[in-house]
């Protein structure tokens, strides 16, 4: 079953045309890699999927209903959640009150002002379970801002899957991190993400061999080719257009 | 914890001993802070914790204040909490009405905005002779006595009543302002000012818990004018609504500490303060604090609140200092 589904999508910037008549399905439980040179519209594909911008053309299905074109609340409750490229978290709050606001979320505490946020304790305990989880506990009282750079990316994916999404979309969860960061928060993402559906852009291609079950490679606002890892890895026109790429070729 | 209440318990007695102790001139001056600190209070809910920085507050309190005596003119027999707790509600809804455009719009557009309403309402209330009296305001209606009729009633024309009416009042919004940012919403409320496109993606609506903000800010800001109402027994737009009577608040807070909730109410009565010793030098009033001001800007970056915890700070931080060496010596 496709827990999300796109069909015919297009976009542009003000003439400027970046997707071309995309038709991405994700399947329910499969972890799913986008990939494609830069400029080929995956941060905008993932912004018109989770509501930043509204498609100039096409639809977005997700969980079966067409989404096409809800504000990010609305999707968010719908239970999709996502990363950003540019790390994105509440940077003067404590790494604990960063969590907190998503566990809040899940729970449906937002129009409540009749009671203090610390006398949530089923809210505190589960938030402590997800610090523990992303092994981020002995940085309870931590601001954000004051978090290693790894650390930091840690919260940024930890935010998005704090809301225990049905589908979580990652946008460069290992942008700018050393080879030991990336390789810690390669095992934190299979881990958390274990048993749930999770679409991810990536640009490292050991990561993304090494976390997908089907990649999606997208070319200039279209998808070249949609299929397992192996087929992905022997296909010509990828190779084409990849030609060149160092990054690609080495793995290939 | 013990100490805590101590201390609260010392100012509680201190406030109510105050009118007591003191004459009328310096009770008055309280109902003045009082007013002043509600205000400021209710404006820093949008600076500090929503990181929105409005240039014309004084539209809730001068809706509050003319509500007041709207209501207290021309409805006879209204009871006096319920006049003020209704223009309080009125100054709310017309956060409410404007809300739909405020939302939308953030930095310097968002004080732009409310810049303008605020001299929008300055006009309208200028040239509405017949409702606002227009330059010469409203006055001389008869307060009816606070109270319940048939139990309890209360002659709040007297110094140390209003005294009692007007900081009691300012410490019950203050403190419900106060265990707003408390509560879950709070949190909601400064995670926006942190980073509102984050609350968005977690599945919160940033557009509605802003809307309840500006009614919560645009209630108190209300009530405080709804207080100075009462206490003047006048209301004129150059003294609810002028784009000064929305800086003065504003002042209060960088003065007293930006960022702290009760800074606003210690900047509040540093202003007075300032005020009332500036007032034996009318001409050079406005230098002085003008001067002033400078100098807490250049010196005191976030206000005397910040400034006293930094030095705190760096006086331990000596102390400590000390004492390490002396037992190394």
């Amino acid at each position: 079953m496709n827990i999300l589904e796109t069909r015919g999508l297009s976009h542009d910037f003000k003439g400027l045309r970046v997707l071309f008549d995309v038709g991405l399905t994700v399947r329910q439980g499969e972890h799913h890699a986008i990939i494609g040179p830069n400029g080929a519209g995956k941060t905008t594909l993932f912004n018109v999927i989770t509501g930043t911008y509204r498609p100039s053309g096409g639809q977005v299905i997700f969980k079966g209903q067409d989404v096409t074109g809800l504000a990010p609340y609305q999707l968010a409750r719908r239970g999709l959640g996502r990363s950003f490229q540019i790390t994105s978290t509440f940077e003067k709050q404590t790494v604990f009150q960063n969590i907190r606001m998503g566990v809040m979320s899940r729970r449906g505490i937002r129009f409540d002002f009749w009671r203090r946020v610390e006398s949530l304790c089923p809210v505190a305990q589960e938030t402590e379970e997800i610090l523990s989880s992303i092994g981020l506990l002995a940085e309870r009282e931590v601001l954000a801002c004051a978090l290693s750079y790894g650390k930091h990316r840690a919260l940024e994916v930890s935010m998005a899957l704090s809301t225990n999404p049905d589908l979580v979309m990652l946008d460069e969860p290992t942008a700018g991190m050393s080879k030991e960061e990336t390789h810690a928060t390669v095992e934190l993402i299979r881990r958390l993400t274990s048993g749930k559906t999770m679409v991810i852009v990536e640009h490292d291609m050991d990561v993304v061999f090494s976390l997908a079950d089907r990649i999606t490679v997208l070319y200039y606002g279209s998808i070249l080719a949609s299929g397992p890892p192996e087929e992905i890895r022997h296909n010509q026109a990828v190779k084409d257009a990849y030609l060149g790429d160092m990054e690609f070729s080495h793995v290939l | 914890m013990k100490r805590h209440h101590l201390w609260l318990a010392a100012a509680l007695a201190a406030l109510v001993a105050f009118p007591f102790i003191f004459g009328t001139l310096h009770t008055n001056l309280m109902v003045r802070l009082a007013i002043e600190a509600l205000f400021a209070v209710s404006l820093n809910l949008l600076l500090s914790f929503t990181g929105l920085l409005s240039f014309g507050h004084a539209l809730y309190f001068g809706v509050g204040a003319y509500a007041t005596a709207l209501l207290l003119t021309h409805l006879e027999g209204i009871p006096l909490l319920a006049a003020v707790l209704l223009s309080g509600m009125v100054a709310a809804l017309t956060a409410l009405v404007l809300s739909p455009l405020l939302v939308r719009v953030r930095a310097t557009a968002f004080a732009m905005l409310t810049l303008a309403f605020g001299q929008l309402m300055f006009v309208l209330c200028s040239k509405f002779r017949e409702v606002t009296g227009g330059e010469d305001g409203i006055m001389g209606w008869t307060t009816p006595p606070l109270g319940i009729p048939g139990l309890f009633s209360l002659d709040i024309t007297s110094p140390v009543n209003i005294y009692f009416f007007a900081v009691g009042l300012a410490c019950l919004g203050i403190l419900a302002m106060w265990f707003f940012t408390k509560t879950p919403m709070g949190s909601v409320m400064i995670s926006i000012r942190d980073n509102q496109k984050r609350v968005d993606y977690l599945g919160y609506r940033v557009v509605l818990t802003k809307a309840v903000i500006f009614c919560l800010s645009g209630f108190f800001a209300g009530l405080a004018g709804a207080i100075y109402a009462v206490f003047n027994n006048l209301v004129s737009v150059g003294g609810v609504l002028h784009v000064m009577v929305s800086f003065q608040p504003l002042m209060a807070i960088l003065v007293g500490g930006i960022g702290s909730f009760f800074g606003p109410i210690l900047g509040s009565g540093l202003l007075l303060l300032l005020e009332e010793v500036t007032q034996a030098y009318p001409e050079m009033a406005q230098l002085i604090s003008g001067v002033i001001f400078i100098l807490v800007v250049m010196f005191l970056p976030g206000g005397v609140i910040w400034s006293w915890a930094r030095a705190r700070a760096w006086w331990q931080k000596r102390s400590y200092l000390r004492k390490s060496r002396e037992g190394m010596a």
